[in-house]
């Protein structure tokens, strides 16, 4: 399936902290709002990217509605914070507003709940059943945020949700309410994700679901409980992608029913596959890719042409680097290096440390 | 060889598989003893994998049962099965493709490793000594079945006599009591197959049960304390090498269908 050099990619130990340096000094000399915009929606992207990767692109499990366990993080934490109540069978529950900070870690819980919950009801059956369970959970969540009027105004939106405040060292009680520090935010969230991911698939949790995309009834055979460790990376999946709706709401700070629409599914699932899926990298490039690529084609493109464009980039990119732009990076990049070695050594002797895939 | 009565680890009791109105396997019954190996052989469509499949959870009996240790298999779920120690390989090539032969191992070190979700996440310092204990245990295995060279190389890659040694090194990294092999030397060359037969020999030094299904008639006779004959689903015959090359009805049902190349 995935190719095995997409886990061994040449990205050195450092190469995280290089992108990381890159992308946290890039607002000092694009000061440009618009663009830091555009970077912190393509940052959101990029986390629920990474989420749906560590489910399809390690587990194997293809989740055509992930957007609902961002579309849930994003109500839950939007509710919380703006305040609500419910007439729960009689009983009215009030719920007071609460710290934003608070608000989204609520939606990453009731983000994972969720994926929890679709996990126990799908994963008896796998593969299409999961696939299509999903994609009815993710419909279903979208009319009730869309009927649910009295919690959720429906289509006319939640607004008026507070952005974060969070204390600060130096800086003391900081509310986010401009560009610079939610592009901070964001990318301390990205990043913190990218090593939640990168620490799991090296690990036997990592493994045990590693082994169950490649050869399930093998995975089995060595002992492992498939079910139970694809239910854990889902809940640790849909929690990720909660903390992406939650970062939408709070810096949008405008949610309606169309944050769960399938079309966004579809954006990660492309920004997943054509960045390579099963590697570290793969949702953060093809993310940047099409994160920024509406911008840079909006200034001449209507949108029905961005979106051929799209399309067309996506199958041409899957033509030619069908497991992705990191995996083909990653193998010219060794070929290249054992074509300047002697070809009578095929055995590198560094190669002890092949099986880090960091 | 040991002093203490032989006591058996896997007991099939009448068990019986049907697939619809075909009877693969009909009332079948043996048992393997501790440190035993017992080769179950048969022509092609015997039921020998059908066999594997019902002991090791990929498939429910009709009726009877396996019993691991007098505990009843039915209705565990193979990495169950697996995990009380009776662990199988495949008649088919059966690795994990897109992974190097030592991830392959280190896969199959699963039991040996006690490490959850959030001890990998917090790095917990335990953490990395068992990692250090699984890695080194790996390469330990690779060694043993003599294909530490392809360390590094992606299974699917590798030679295919090479891929069934790492199919039993899979196994035996799970340090199973017992150890179902499925046709494991099909496919290897005569070379391959003779330095298998003392690997088998070395794995049952290490106080490890063996159940072989195997075509190869000099192999099985060469290795097995017990042999049990298996033709259309029923048991014709059982006992030590030496009397069933003799035994008529395994003659016949040999050469009714297709002759042994002993
Ligand atoms: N899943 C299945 N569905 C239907 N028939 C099967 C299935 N598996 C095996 N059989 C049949 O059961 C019989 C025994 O097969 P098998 O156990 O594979 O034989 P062996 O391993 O001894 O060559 C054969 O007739 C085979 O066609
Ligand atoms: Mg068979």
């Amino acid at each position: 399936m995935t190719s095995p050099g997409t886990n061994r990619l040449a990205m050195g130990r450092f190469a995280p902290f290089a992108v990381l340096a890159f992308f946290a000094l890039l607002p000092f000399w694009m000061t440009d709002q618009y663009f830091l915009h555009v970077l912190i929606i393509t940052g959101i992207f990029i986390i629920a990217a990474i989420s749906l990767n560590l489910l399809l692109g390690y587990t194997g499990q293809l989740s055509l509605g992930h957007v609902a366990f961002f579309g849930i993080g994003s109500y839950a934490s939007a509710l919380m914070s703006i305040g609500f109540d419910l007439n729960v069978f009689g009983w009215m529950l009030v719920v007071t507003p609460k710290p934003v900070w608070f608000c989204i870690l609520c939606g990453i819980f009731v983000a994972g709940l969720a994926g929890w919950l679709i996990g126990k009801v799908s994963f008896k059956i796998r593969g299409a059943y999961f696939v299509i369970v999903t994609i009815s959970f993710a419909e279903v969540m979208r009319l009730v945020a869309l009927n649910w009027i009295d919690l959720t105004e429906g289509p006319m939106a939640l607004n008026n949700i507070p952005p974060l405040t969070l204390w600060l060292p130096f800086a003391g009680e900081t509310t986010f309410w401009s560009k610079v520090p939610n592009y901070f935010l964001v990318l301390s969230i990205a990043a913190i994700c990218f090593e939640i991911v990168r620490r799991i698939v090296v690990s036997r949790v990592g493994r045990a679901v590693i082994a169950l995309r490649e050869n399930e009834p093998l995975a089995m055979s060595v002992g492992i409980d498939v079910t139970r460790y694809l239910l854990i990376i889902t809940v640790i999946s849909a929690a990720m992608a909660g903390a992406a709706g939650g970062l939408y709401s709070h810096y949008v700070r405008i949610i309606d029913p169309d944050v769960f629409l399938f079309i966004f599914t579809v954006t990660m699932v492309i920004m997943v596959v054509v960045g390579g899926k099963g590697t570290l990298w793969g949702p953060i490039v093809g993310g940047l890719l099409f994160g920024i690529m509406p911008e840079a084609l909006r200034e001449f493109a209507a949108p029905e042409v961005q979106w051929i464009i799209y399309g067309v980039a996506m199958i041409i990119v899957l033509i030619f680097l069908p497991q992705g732009i990191v995996p083909a990076v990653g193998s010219w990049l060794q070929s290249r290096r054992h074509g300047s070695e002697p070809p009578a050594t095929p055995e590198p002797p560094g190669a002890k440390g092949a099986a880090d895939p960091s | 060889m040991s002093q203490a009565p032989p006591r058996t680890v896997l007991e099939i009791d009448q068990l019986c598989v049907k697939f619809g109105g075909l009877v693969a396997i009909s009332s079948m019954s043996f048992h393997v003893d501790h440190g035993e190996i017992v080769s179950l052989i048969g022509p092609n469509g015997a039921g020998k994998t059908t066999a594997f499949n019902a002991i090791t959870g990929y498939l429910q009996p009709s009726s009877g049962e396996a019993r691991f240790l007098d505990k009843s298999l039915n209705g565990l779920k193979p990495n169950q099965i697996a995990e009380l120690g009776v662990v199988r390989t495949f008649q088919k090539t059966s690795l994990f493709g897109g992974n190097t032969a030592f991830e392959n191992i280190m896969i199959a070190l699963h039991r040996q490793g006690r490490q959850e979700l959030f001890g990998s996440l917090l790095r917990l310092p335990n953490m990395h000594a068992e990692e250090r204990r699984l890695r080194d245990r790996a390469d330990e295995i690779l060694e043993f079945f003599g294909i530490a060279a392809r360390r590094d190389e992606l299974a699917s890659a590798m030679p295919y006599g090479e891929q069934r040694l790492l199919e039993v090194a899979i196994g035996l990294a799970t340090e199973p009591e017992v150890l179902l092999l499925d046709e494991p030397a099909s496919g290897m060359n005569p070379t391959e197959t003779m330095s298998f037969v003392r690997m088998v020999e070395r794995i049952r030094e290490q106080d490890i049960t063996i159940l072989l299904v195997e075509h190869d008639m000099r192999m099985v006779m060469g290795v097995s304390d017990r042999v049990v004959v298996l033709n259309q689903g029923e048991i014709i015959a059982s006992g030590p090498p030496s009397e069933i090359k003799h035994d008529p009805e395994v003659v016949r049902a040999y050469l009714g269908t297709s002759a042994p190349h002993a």
